[in-house]
């Protein structure tokens, strides 16, 4: 292990201030560690050193020596291996300490690693009664965040078909990852789970997000708000759902509560079949007094028939 | 731990060894290691140097090493949204917020507004249940069960309040129960933080909020239509059969009328094959609400 790590402290001390690409003849006759064994057991130390190296964030490229493009070397660009350094103070590193131990991806906290990348600081958060999982799946997460980051297009296959986007960001909201992109001339949004076969173009810097572009505004925060149609819709809460359904309506809800404690809310509707849906799980406790084409949609499906 | 060295030479061992988390031991051999790597030439003048005079850490010769190396795209995703669920959680300290703008600022250069999360639940309830928490104080809560709609008080003893697929839950000893329940967050109607104390338990168990079919949960048997198929990707059903025209599932659940409401919900979608109490359930919702739609 001891020896692995010096190793790799001197390729990596080697790569970023030699300043043109080198051969792997070269780094096996220079950099200290590699001058022992045969040619397959040096091929195979340097591979592995190589992806340890790119695991740790590191930009080992390949580059050819010269002009003419016979031989290939590697290089650490340092303007692309240096972290610009976000000048976090130590209260901004132990809340971000906090962060990491709190909130899991993947399944676990983030590694102090990356922490440790932007200048250590004391470890907190142990024992905090507070957590937060933002899923099982990392390394796709990864690869679109690094998409994203470049503004590089990706495509893939969702439910089937196969997809071409202009990746502009990634939203989790309620419990899911949702990739956020222009397809086409339409603005998109892709459950990220359900994406499979992911390509990411080589060319980065594709494509530049408009101006005005806020994520937030693709994304519905309640499910009948997402849609074309344009219903303004009025419903009755009984005293017993009231806090539940007031927990669940979003901003655009204009409520008014009555003596007995029922609710009356009017409210823009763009998806009447998402709000029929989440009105069934209040039963009786809830009805649709207006329009009438909302009142119809209700029956229909509690019948079974639309 | 080598930028921040050579950036602050002469930081006390102490403070090297609780920054970045090492044993004395640990950092020494560390720096050991680091005596013996350099540049090629491995003479006096291409090593770096590396000492600990005193109590204090010195680390030369090494400018190329002056800074950190990027954050993979892995570790810069962890932790930016590690940053931002806390702050859509209401729940993080007061420098959590310009942290997170100087992380996004260097791992997303000219990227603002690309990653967003949402977390929201309860805000004022979560921090309520994360002090009672910290400092092991009995909650009276007045909670709605979500399947059968009951509402019960119960005295409870927190151990945790946590966020997962998309819903806040605390995890406690339930003095009702006498056992350990985890609680849907959002159906807590009320909460009182009290003055008694209790015992926290020596380990957590780990909650599961994955729901686990018991013996006592009533099961379906459910045909999916096309346009239902989702329902598999949401709900924990087992996919007994796919038929061109859908999907046969069998769900569980701990009440009938769960089911019988995502029953009523699908309409024409989904249709019951088998399951006795579930159709009963379905057939006495459907009557309530028509009831109430009498005119229509």
């Amino acid at each position: 292990m001891r020896q692995v790590l010096e190793r790799l402290l001197n390729l990596l001390a080697f790569l970023l201030t030699a300043g043109r690409p080198a051969t792997a003849e070269e780094i096996r006759n220079t950099v200290a560690g590699y001058d022992r064994g045969s040619d397959e057991a040096f091929r195979r130390m340097f591979e592995r050193d190589k992806e340890l190296l790119r695991g740790l964030g590191i930009p080992v490229e390949t580059r050819p020596t010269d002009a003419w493009e016979v031989e290939y070397g590697y290089v650490v660009p340092p303007e692309r291996y240096r972290l610009p350094d976000p000048g976090l103070t130590d209260e901004e590193l132990a809340a971000l300490w906090l962060a990491a131990q709190v909130v899991r991806l993947g399944g676990q906290p983030s590694g102090p690693e990356a922490l440790f990348k932007l200048g250590g600081g004391a470890t907190s958060g142990a024992g905090e009664p507070l957590a937060a999982d933002l899923g099982p799946d990392v390394e796709l997460l990864a690869q679109l965040f690094e998409a994203v980051s470049e503004r590089r297009m990706v495509g893939f296959g969702y439910r089937g078909k196969a997809r071409r986007l202009a990746p502009y960001g990634l939203v989790h909201q309620r419990g899911h990852w949702y990739l956020v992109g222009l397809a086409g001339t339409e603005l998109r949004s892709f459950r990220v789970d359900r994406i499979d076969n992911l390509k990411v173009a080589d060319q980065p810097d594709a494509f530049t997000k408009p101006a005005g572009f806020r994520l937030r505004t693709v994304l519905p925060t309640a499910p009948w708000e997402a849609g074309e149609e344009r219903i303004t819709a009025s419903i009755v809460f009984s005293p017993e759902v009231a806090w539940w359904a007031e927990r669940q309506l979003s901003g655009a809800a204009k409520i008014r509560r009555r003596k007995d404690g029922s609710l009356v809310v009017r409210m823009p509707v763009a998806n009447a079949d998402a709000l029929v849906g989440w009105l069934i799980g209040f039963g009786s406790e809830a009805v649709v007094e207006a329009p009438p084409q909302l009142r119809r949609l209700v029956v229909d499906r509690v019948r079974g028939v639309a | 731990m080598l930028p921040w060295v050579i950036a602050n030479p002469g930081s006390p061992v102490e403070e090297v060894c609780s920054r970045f988390g090492y044993t004395r031991s640990e950092l020494i051999d560390d720096l050991n290691l680091v005596m013996v790597c350099g540049l090629p030439g491995y003479g006096p003048g291409d090593l770096m140097w590396a000492e600990v005079d005193e109590d204090s850490v010195i680390v030369d010769a090494a400018d190329y090493f002056a800074s950190s190396p990027r954050l993979s795209p892995g570790e810069a995703l962890t932790l930016l949204a590690a940053g931002l669920a806390l702050l859509s959680s209401g729940q993080a300290p007061p420098a959590l917020s310009s942290a997170v703008e100087k992380l996004s600022r260097a791992v997303l250069p000219g990227g603002a507004d690309s990653v967003r999360i949402d977390l929201a639940g309860e805000p004022e309830l979560v921090s309520l249940l994360r002090r009672a928490a910290g400092r092991h104080h009995v909650v009276d809560i007045t909670y709605t069960a979500l399947a059968s709609g009951e509402t019960t008080r119960r005295l409870v003893e927190p151990w945790s309040v946590f966020s997962s697929l998309g819903n806040w839950y605390l995890s406690a000893f339930c003095r009702r129960a006498v056992a350990q329940r985890v609680f849907r967050v959002d159906r807590i109607r009320e909460a009182e933080e009290t003055d008694e104390l209790f015992e926290p338990p020596p380990v957590t168990v780990p909650p599961m909020v994955a729901y686990t079919p018991s013996e006592d949960d009533v099961r379906a048997v459910i045909k999916l239509g096309d346009q239902a198929r989702w329902v598999a990707d949401y709900y924990p059903v087992e996919v007994l059969e796919d038929v061109p025209d859908g999907l046969v599932v069998r769900f569980s659940a701990s009440d009938p009328s769960v089911i019988g409401r995502l029953l009523v919900r699908l309409g024409p979608h989904a249709e019951l094959i088998e399951g006795e109490a579930v159709a009963h359930s379905t057939a006495e919702l459907r009557r309530t609400i028509l009831a109430r739609y009498a005119d229509a």
